[in-house]
């Protein structure tokens, strides 16, 4: 008895393959679907705190001329849970809480659309951060482990960006009494502000890497290149750049 | 506002040398408070009769007789008082439970303290007996065994450390490789801080840096922990 693939109906054949075609077309989006994806409107104060603790995935912050809050979420595993909470004055998103004991829950990439004055409070365990175009009190980046963080056009009085692995990128300006503190173990950091900026400057690298550029004067004290410190103009902000491996640069804009 | 500050501004109220912010807080605070209350009202009534009188004021019919009035009452209050504190001699325990605890704030700061202190003493006395964990930190530092605070903050790393290793099997293999390549660069880090300091023992840049490593590497093992 002819049982082989060949021996069949040319007609048969000819549908099997569609339908093996169609499967293997189809099985990308497939893992598209399993992904959940989240949006969401939150109408809020015009200076609203905004706390969000990640695992796993990038995180990005913009602002916009809207007294609201946009929460784009794509979750890649069916099981995770985000449930954000607000309240009078704070939007809170912590997937580390509400997956508690679930081990792994695979990446989870926010997009958040804020207004411009909002303080900004994220976390993640790795990730890239990015935070641009925010005028507030606070922004805050903290990556635990691995992981970018760009934040472009900032104005906030305190300025906390942290990873153990991967470059830091400020670009914005200091305001008179904020403080602002820069940390990597392994990855470049870059500080991009105007010329006529001051401020009081604690940086530490062991591996002699400081490059103050512009910002260099007499009055600074160096401890045989690995730490200086030292005033640009009256010292009115206070800064703090450690980085145990690489670069740390100041660019004039 | 203190009542402290209260009724230093009271002063300049009274003087019309307050500036309108510190009046509006000040009535703000006399408001609520009785006693400063009552204190800006006699001292009103003292400076307005000064005021009124300009430093002319009549004398009493008898000045003799009211300084004995006063000589007399002030004799009258002092067998009351010798009275008072002739109490009979109480034991130590006695006096102990009788005395009324009421502390100043420094008083009551510097007991906080004293008891913080103790505590800690006590904690580090009690970590240095028992047996530590050995955590390749430890291995890499043998010259700072003897420090107390490196030996606390190794208890408290080999604590987060195991509850990482106890949640490490419900992590992704990617999530196990991300944590083992940050965990050794920061033991790098703090490697390459003992080493320094073992050539220079007092140079401030590796005791920051060894510092700042191991509460990076604390962190690390908190988020991870948590996972």
């Amino acid at each position: 008895m002819k049982t082989g693939f060949l021996t069949w109906r040319p007609s048969i054949r000819a549908a099997v393959f569609a339908v093996g075609a169609l499967l293997a077309l189809m099985s990308p989006f497939s893992t598209v679907q399993a992904q959940q994806k989240l949006s969401k409107r939150y109408p809020v104060a015009k200076n609203v705190r905004i706390e969000l603790k990640n695992v796993s995935g990038t995180i990005v912050v913009e602002s916009w001329n809207k007294d609201e809050i946009r929460l784009s979420a794509t979750i890649e595993s069916k099981k995770a849970h985000v449930v954000p909470r607000q309240s009078d004055q704070s939007l809170v998103v912590d997937v580390m809480s509400d997956n508690r004991g679930m081990g792994d829950v695979g990446d989870i990439n926010f997009k958040l659309q804020v207004p411009v004055n909002s303080s900004i409070d994220l976390e993640t365990v790795r990730g890239n951060i990015y935070v641009s175009n925010i005028n507030s009190g606070l922004v805050r980046a903290h990556v635990s482990s691995e992981g970018d963080i760009e934040l472009t056009n900032i104005a906030a009085s305190h300025v906390i960006a942290q990873n153990v692995i991967g470059n830091i990128f400020f670009d914005g300006e200091f305001s008179r009494g904020g403080t602002y503190e820069f940390k990597s173990n392994k990855g470049d950091i870059t500080i991009r502000i105007p010329g006529n900026s001051d401020f009081r400057l604690v940086a530490a690298s062991p591996a002699r890497r400081i490059a103050l550029n512009d910002f260099w004067n007499n009055n600074f004290k160096s401890q045989d290149g690995r730490r200086i410190t030292g005033d640009v103009g009256d010292g009115r902000s206070s800064v703090s750049v450690t980085n145990f491996n690489g670069q740390i640069t100041f660019m004039r804009k | 506002m203190n009542c402290e500050t209260c009724q230093e501004l009271i002063h300049d109220l009274i003087d019309g040398s307050i500036s309108q912010t510190d009046e509006f807080t000040l009535n703000t605070h006399l408001k609520q408070c009785l006693d400063c209350d009552s204190v800006r009202q006699d001292l009103a009534s003292i400076v307005g009769f000064c005021r009124t009188q300009r430093g002319q004021y009549e004398a009493p019919p008898n000045e003799r007789a009211l300084w004995l009035r006063i000589r007399n009452v002030v004799e009258a209050e002092i067998p009351g008082r010798a009275a008072a504190t002739a109490e009979p001699r109480r034991s130590f325990i006695g006096r102990l439970m009788g005395h009324t605890w009421e502390l100043s704030l420094p008083q009551l700061a510097t007991s906080v303290v004293a008891i913080v202190l103790l505590v800690s003493l006590a904690t580090v006395v009690a970590l240095r007996r028992s047996s530590g964990y050995v955590t390749p930190v430890t291995q890499v530092a043998a010259s700072n065994e003897n420090d107390p605070v490196w030996q606390r903050q190794q208890q408290v790393i080999s604590y987060w450390n195991q509850r990482v290793e106890l949640n490490k099997v419900r992590w992704s293999p990617e999530m196990r490789a991300t944590f083992d390549r940050n965990m050794k660069t920061i033991d790098e880090a703090v490697a390459n801080a003992v080493e320094d300091l073992k050539r220079n023992p007092h140079d401030e840049v590796s005791e920051q840096m060894l510092n700042e490593a191991l509460n990076d590497k604390l962190t690390l093992l908190q988020d991870f922990s948590d996972l």
